[in-house]
């Protein structure tokens, strides 16, 4: 396999060349699929007036008008069965095309059906089996232009049609079939995107007075992509790394302080490192880039807040992915820095000069904490109102400043408008800054300190080192795996949203704290909420802190392997502060699955 | 030339792979950034019976914003937006200036002095069933 020196010019050539025409076909590619035209629902400017009179009234049954209505077959079931269900019990009155009950639509009916105020089934002295339809009563159109609006969006309607209607019988429909009835009525009012299926998750999304782009289906696209990068993976993994020449610029950078000529191979052993840090910061960027994409819809107004997410996720093209992304993510970033955290002190690496980089690492713990809080309660939704409730409400119990913490936190005398733009800064200038900052000083000191514990040079049994191509080469392998791991999860498991926060929210609510804090729960159900729900994380956190300070540590010759005996203190302390947690947590769940 | 060694291909089909994924996801963040939730603004409004505008009258419609002149020649209607960038004109002795860019135009829209270029647009003025004098933008 050696090839003859004369021809190494050549391939290169032919490389660039094809690099050339795979650009060339990849920008065709992306012209032509990606920058498709989304096709828009046609906006409803004109319904049929509701008054138009029909000219000449049919003597008896207009049998055509009172059939069935014919939905379009490639619509949702939900959608059909809206259709049946408004037949038989609103139509009548609210008629065929959701005109209300105009004398046009009277004529629809038979004359001996049209006097059913005379007659008694809707009079004063209605039968058991009638109802009473005042005279002065005037019925509502359901569709047409300027009409409902009383309803913002298809939650408003559905919530209505769930609580009032029929009528006759408020409360005779089911969830299910109320939003079927409102999926059916909003079709009628030509602002129903098709192919959607409405829910509690996305209905506060569709407007009654205009129509919404019609969202598209994401996941063809979305497959290829994962596809295409998974091939990608799998070529990175069929390549021989240690041999890639990736040319550095001369000047030497921050990239190239993280990345120096050669490091140990130790230091690169993934079951001694576990990729936990590097992990973090590839996560960290996802996270990053992901929350950008969202702020350009995010609304961080009480009203909008959910609403905005419910636009991104059910009909703005990949938001979906993009938020299930960022909330994967993050879920992800608590679980690899608590491996992280754990691999440090289990290998006695926080040692002697390596201390003040473990706890600007703890710092970050605590930023992160935060960050998933706040970015928590920006969902603004039911699911939240509680753990904002309770965590605010933490912040008063401590002696002393807790006022001023509460003040500094919310912004007001309860959570409300100021609260969530306070959440929102937080969220996305203050502590990310602070996480950006933080987390730039941590892997400059991770070099700084000489890279990632091991042995002195003299002490090791494996003596080899690895180029900072074939280090690079790792980073990238891995990023792309947890990439594609990361795709999967978010195209398959959506982020939760639950219905928005309104005056009118009714009483079904998720009482659960987010799952990294399901552990403060269950220690606020044992009494004094500052003395278990702040004193005592406060005091885990303390503990973690003085590991290197107070307890004893691994010395030189200890380092790069698991559990040295130099530090066992430390090691039973955080595998008991860890178990507390896991137990804890479990406590909290366990006895909501047991009912 | 066809000697592509199996290391330089693989790196090939892996680079290409890569870029492709990059491409696909620059477009898939074009379409991202490109939706649009908010409706489209009104193009229709109504202004009332025609009889609220009597002869030799200029009214001002500020929400349009527009001027509804009716003279000898009938019932139209002229924007007020500036042809140039946009800004409302303001009236003046001589017609109407953009407080912008100094855009002028004289009482009937046509343009005296630019940057502007256009005359300022006409507007569709039509009296409909309802007996109400209907305004259309487009």
């Amino acid at each position: 396999m050696t090839t003859p020196p004369k021809h190494t010019s050549k391939p290169k050539t032919y490389i660039y060349f094809s690099r050339f025409l795979i650009a060339a076909f990849v920008i065709i590619v992306l012209l032509s699929t990606m920058l498709r035209r989304i096709p828009t629902v046609q906006a409803s400017p004109q319904i049929q007036a509701t008054s138009t009179p029909s000219p000449q009234a049919t003597p008896t049954f207009d049998l055509q008008r009172l059939e069935k209505p014919v939905v379009a077959s490639d619509n949702t079931e939900q959608l059909k069965k809206g259709s049946i269900v408004y037949w038989g019990i609103c139509m009548a009155c609210h008629g065929d095309r959701g005109q209300g009950l105009t004398e046009e639509w009277k004529d629809a009916f038979g004359k001996e059906d049209r006097n059913c105020w005379s007659v008694g089934c809707h009079g004063y002295d209605h039968p058991p089996q009638g109802f009473l339809i005042p005279k002065d009563k005037v019925i509502p159109a359901v569709a047409g232009m300027g009409k409902l609006t009383r309803f913002q969006n298809a939650q408003d309607l559905h919530d209505f049609i769930l609580a009032n209607m029929p009528w006759w019988s408020p409360g005779k429909l089911t969830n299910e079939e109320s939003w079927q009835v409102t999926a059916y009525i909003l079709s009628l009012q030509k602002v129903m995107p098709t192919k959607f299926e409405l829910s509690e998750t996305n209905a506060s999304a569709i407007r009654t007075q205009s129509a919404v782009p019609q969202p598209t289906n994401d996941r063809p696209a979305l497959l290829i992509l994962t596809g295409i990068l998974t091939l990608a993976g799998i070529g990175l993994i069929a390549q021989d790394l240690r041999k890639n020449k990736i040319r550095f610029p001369e000047r030497p950078n921050f990239f190239h302080h993280l990345h120096p000529p050669t490091i140990p191979a130790l230091q690169a052993r993934l079951r001694y490192t576990l990729g936990a840090g590097g992990l973090a910061v590839f996560l960290c960027l996802v996270l990053l880039v992901t929350g950008i994409l969202e702020m350009f819809y995010y609304i961080p107004v009480p009203e909008h807040a959910a609403v905005s997410i419910e636009v991104i996720t059910s009909l703005v093209p990949f938001g979906a992915l993009i938020r299930n992304l960022h909330f994967w993510s993050a879920q992800a970033l608590m679980v690899v820095m608590s491996i992280h955290l754990l691999r440090v002190v289990l290998t006695g690496a926080y040692a002697r000069h390596r201390r003040l980089n473990y706890l600007i690492g703890l710092g970050m713990f605590i930023l992160v904490a935060l960050l998933d809080f706040t970015g928590y309660v920006l969902r603004w939704d039911e699911g939240i109102r509680w753990a904002l409730i309770v965590g605010t409400n933490l912040l008063k119990t401590i002696p002393w400043v807790g006022n001023s913490l509460y003040q500094l936190a919310v912004g007001g005398p309860e959570p409300s408008l100021s609260s969530l733009e306070r959440f929102y800064t937080w969220h996305i200038f203050v502590l990310t800054l602070g996480m950006i900052i933080l987390a730039g000083w941590h892997i400059f000191r991770v070099r700084r300190d000489g890279g990632i514990a091991v042995p002195a040079p003299l002490q090791r049994k494996d003596s080899t080192r690895i180029s900072r191509f074939d280090l690079v080469g790792r980073e990238v392998l891995v990023m792309v795996l947890a990439g594609i791991t990361l795709l999967f999860v978010s195209t398959l498991f959506p982020a939760p949203i639950e219905r928005p926060i309104t005056q009118a929210s009714i009483d079904i609510y998720n009482a659960r704290a987010p799952w990294f804090f399901l552990w403060v729960q269950q220690l606020l159900k044992l009494g004094d909420p500052f003395l278990w729900g702040v004193a005592f994380p406060t005091l885990f956190l303390v503990l973690l802190a003085i590991l290197p300070y107070l307890l004893p540590q691994t010395n030189e010759n200890e380092n790069g392997q698991w559990f040295p005996r130099g530090n066992r203190l430390a090691q039973i302390l955080v595998i008991i502060l860890g178990l507390t947690l896991i137990i804890l947590t479990l406590l909290a769940i366990l006895p909501t699955t047991q009912l | 030339m066809k000697h592509l060694s199996r290391r330089d291909f693989l790196k090939l089909c892996t680079n290409s792979l890569l870029a492709l994924t990059g491409a696909l996801g620059v477009g898939g963040l074009i379409r991202y950034l490109g939706y649009q939730f908010d409706p489209p603004p009104p193009s229709e409004f109504d202004i009332g019976p025609a009889m609220n505008y009597p002869l030799n009258s200029r009214t001002i419609l500020a929400h349009i914003p527009a001027i509804l002149i009716h003279d000898k020649k009938g019932l139209r209607a002229i924007s007020l937006a500036c042809t140039h960038l946009g800004c409302t004109i303001e009236q003046r002795n001589f017609g109407f200036e953009c407080p912008c860019h100094s855009s002028r135009y004289d009482i009937n829209g046509k343009i005296l002095k630019g940057p502007a270029n256009r005359d300022l647009q006409k507007l569709r003025v039509a009296e409909l069933e309802d007996g109400n004098l209907h305004l259309f933008t487009n």
